[in-house]
């Protein structure tokens, strides 16, 4: 985030705006601190229902969208840190993203990194109708969670991890809330991916793509 | 009357509500992380029933004579005989919305002890979204207080980080 900042105040153009959105149910109390450190001028929003996730189909964070002065998406995509970082041995993040950004603030449509409505459209994550109904039963959860009554919210929030497997947002928001088993289920579950990416590749030249 | 115990009061009030316009129940609907409360319904072991009021504020299809409408899209809908989707009783008419959300693949689950319906979103107001890249609207506070819409920022170039506590 402290990246993010520096790079919003370096662009320095009126016309780009720069919206971060915790998804995040723990609220103010789990993102605050981290928003206030990070000294952020840009626009802050603590999405507690995560629907941000749930409008541009996302299943994990950090994850990107560029839109276009029209309002078009011009691309969408996943694991979108702003630098490379190192938890131990995993490697994650990337140093190619900041650049593509910045180049598509100057350039805009005729930035290389800009995708056409159909690529936009393969990019997208596509929904099962289990998928589907995994959000509602997220928020359900989160409406359970809110009410105190962590029995249902637990509730919801399994059914909505078993509609939809993909979404690490609806696994790693629960685990949250059991901070000591939340790493041993995160890397249980980081085992069952097989070939599958954790972050789907940004398909940026220069890219480390082996940060699985 | 002043209310401590939310759960007591809530009670009392779909008590009297009850009485008051009897055979009608309250129920709670969770349309896109928002809370709804229904102050009536009509009972059904398995369905949703609700007034056309409410049944907007779930689906966004408003009543016409033409049918259920949502922008251009029209799904049938008579409101001049009782069918699944729609009963008159005592001059009040009641909609069927989760008999309609199936009809229109709008997801949704239930939790019944609690009466608590949470709905997904509307396939019909996806399209532009999932097939021509249009930007989905939203309309959500930021950390200030202030109304963030991003419809606002037309004209700009908008990129919107997601990222988690967790």
């Amino acid at each position: 985030m402290p990246v993010w900042q520096s790079v919003y105040e370096d662009i320095d153009d009126d016309n780009f705006v720069l919206i971060s959105a915790a998804q995040d149910t723990g609220g103010e109390k789990a993102t605050g601190k981290i928003f206030d450190a990070a000294k952020v001028t840009y626009t802050a929003i603590i999405d507690e229902d995560h629907t941000i996730s749930t409008l541009f189909n996302l299943v994990n964070v950090p994850s990107g969208i560029w839109i276009d002065e029209d309002g078009q998406i011009v691309r969408i995509n996943e694991g979108t840190y702003a630098a490379k970082h190192k938890l131990g041995t995993f490697e994650f993040g990337t140093d190619a993203y900041v650049p593509a950004v910045r180049d598509w603030i100057s350039k805009g449509a005729d930035s290389a990194f800009v995708w056409s409505p159909e690529e936009v459209a393969r990019n997208i994550i596509q929904r099962t109708p289990d998928a589907q109904r995994a959000e509602p039963a997220f928020k359900l959860g989160v409406y359970f969670h809110r009410q105190g009554n962590e029995d249902l919210a637990n509730r919801w929030w399994e059914e909505s991890q078993k509609l939809n497997p993909d979404s690490w947002n609806f696994h790693r928001q629960d685990w949250s809330f059991t901070p000591r088993e939340a790493t041993r289920n995160w890397y249980r579950k980081v085992q069952t991916l097989g070939d599958k990416p954790y972050y789907r590749p940004l398909g940026l030249p220069g890219e480390d793509t082996d940060t699985q | 009357m002043k209310c401590r115990m939310t759960v007591g009061c809530t009670t009392i009030f779909a008590v009297l509500l009850t009485l008051t316009t009897a055979p009608a129940f309250a129920a709670v609907a969770i349309v896109a992380g928002e809370t709804i409360q229904l102050e009536n319904t009509l009972p059904d072991v398995r369905h949703l029933w609700v007034t056309s009021q409410d049944f907007t504020r779930i689906n966004g299809f408003e009543l016409k004579a033409e049918g259920a409408c949502l922008g251009e899209i029209c799904i049938p809908l008579k409101q001049t005989e009782d069918s699944d989707l729609f009963v008159k009783r005592d001059g009040q008419s009641w909609l069927n919305v989760t008999a309609f959300a199936d009809k229109v693949q709008q997801a949704y689950v239930v939790d019944r002890e609690s009466d608590v319906w949470s709905f997904g979103l509307v396939p019909q107001s996806r399209k532009a979204f999932l097939q021509s890249a249009e930007a989905p609207d939203f309309e959500l506070k930021d950390r200030n207080g202030e109304t963030v819409r991003l419809s606002d920022f037309r004209g700009k170039k908008v990129l919107i980080i997601t990222w988690a506590s967790w």
